[in-house]
């Protein structure tokens, strides 16, 4: 199981690589106890790896990025919308925070949904909560408008002036008599709203 | 460390100028002295440096991701450094200027002086230039192996991915290169 030197010195170079099985190590170390030519050999291989290994780090001059990158192609104008959120982060929150709190404030105004009542002469007035309604008694006399707001109107008796329910009817009985107009209006913004809440209920469960 | 070099990948990918400069801050150093080791003067190892990282953005589309990133720069570095060795065959000379560390020193500044610098100084400058001249006189084929397994610390493998070559050729050449640089180097 001898091995001559030719062969020791290819060992030599696997054992150097780290990658000798067992067998041809054995072998490689069997050898190297008996030839000093092999031996010296590996211990200058040793050292070549180690003064090679040895040379000092070098660095890069500092402006090396910068002179890199001003090598590089102007940019294009195309600029995403993506990279903007991303290079203005606090930008990007406050306006999501701003859209939050705008879309909070509507809602709440809107949601007012109590009934009100302008007139001049309140007490003459019945309010009908169950119904929802304010109703004009049969035998009174309103002087100055009538407006309801969330709510319909019930005329029996006079009213010297118009008569306006807002997101409500107005109906009349027939003694009533009413001197103005009389005008029911549906609120378009507040529909139209709605139906916006609704898309935004659905697009951010997270939305009020 | 993997993950954070895909992603900027990828931005650089989107022409994402800050992912790019972020690579180049990351390679900058193992590029430069990948160069500096293989042509041994500073300006040309930078020349060489900044025109590795151009390829890389303008090839950013056509980078393999099977292969690691580091595979992918080291190998247009490598074959950057063995262009440029081929268009220009190094000559000594002791009036040249002395490629290594202190640039502006021709050769005969290697030539014992009366210098005062402490000698341990002298002693270490004196070894880190007998390591680049023995580099230095070494085929290209086999410094860049040995530079990039020695200086640069890739395994074996991660040469074999990044020349493309058989990791056989590459012990071969190791082999070859380590019984070269004994000989240069006169242990």
């Amino acid at each position: 199981m001898e091995i001559d030197c030719k062969e020791a010195r290819v060992l030599t170079h696997v054992f150097l690589d780290k990658d000798i099985d067992q067998l041809s190590n054995q072998r490689l170390q069997q050898h190297l106890v008996v030839c000093e030519a092999c031996r010296n050999h590996l211990v200058e291989l040793q050292t070549v790896v180690a003064f090679v290994e040895s040379a000092s780090h070098v660095h890069a001059p500092s402006d090396f990025t910068a002179r890199v990158m001003a090598q590089l192609p102007a940019v294009p104008k195309r600029k995403t919308f993506g990279n903007f959120l991303r290079k203005h982060p606090f930008l990007t929150a406050a306006a999501v925070f701003f859209f939050l709190m705008t879309g909070n404030l509507f809602t709440s105004w809107f949601d007012d949904n109590t009934l009100q009542v302008t007139s001049t002469n309140m007490d003459q007035l019945k309010i009908d909560r169950d119904r929802n309604m304010v109703v004009v008694p049969a035998g009174t006399t309103l002087t100055g408008d009538l407006i309801v707001k969330n709510g319909s109107v019930e005329v029996e008796g006079e009213v010297n002036g118009n008569v306006v329910a807002i997101d409500g009817s107005v109906f009349l009985a027939s003694t009533a008599q009413v001197a103005g107009n009389i005008e029911s209006v549906e609120e378009i913004l507040d529909w139209v709203w709605y139906e916006f809440k609704n898309m935004g209920n659905y697009l951010l469960p997270s939305a009020p | 460390m993997e993950y954070v070099e895909r992603r900027l990948v990828e931005r650089a990918r989107q022409d994402d100028r800050e992912a790019f400069a972020e690579l180049v801050e990351m390679y900058k150093d193992k590029i430069f002295q990948l160069a500096f080791r293989m042509v041994g003067n500073r300006q040309e190892a930078e020349d060489i440096a900044q025109e590795t990282f151009l390829r890389v953005f303008a090839n950013l589309q056509s980078y393999d991701e099977s292969y690691r990133f580091s595979t992918w720069i080291y190998r247009i570095a490598t074959n950057l450094c063995i262009d440029r060795g081929r268009k220009k065959k190094p000559q000594f000379s002791l009036d040249e200027e002395q490629g290594g560390e202190l640039e502006g020193l021709d050769w005969y500044s290697r030539l014992p002086s009366n210098d005062k610098t402490p000698e341990e100084k002298v002693v270490v400058q004196e070894l880190q230039e007998t390591v680049q001249a023995a580099l230095n006189q070494l085929n290209p084929k086999y410094r860049s192996i040995m530079v990039l397994r020695y200086i640069e610390d890739l395994s074996l493998q991660e040469i074999s991915d990044a020349l493309q070559l058989p990791v056989t050729t590459i012990k071969t050449r190791i082999h070859r290169g380590r019984e070269a640089l004994r000989k240069k180097l006169k242990l």
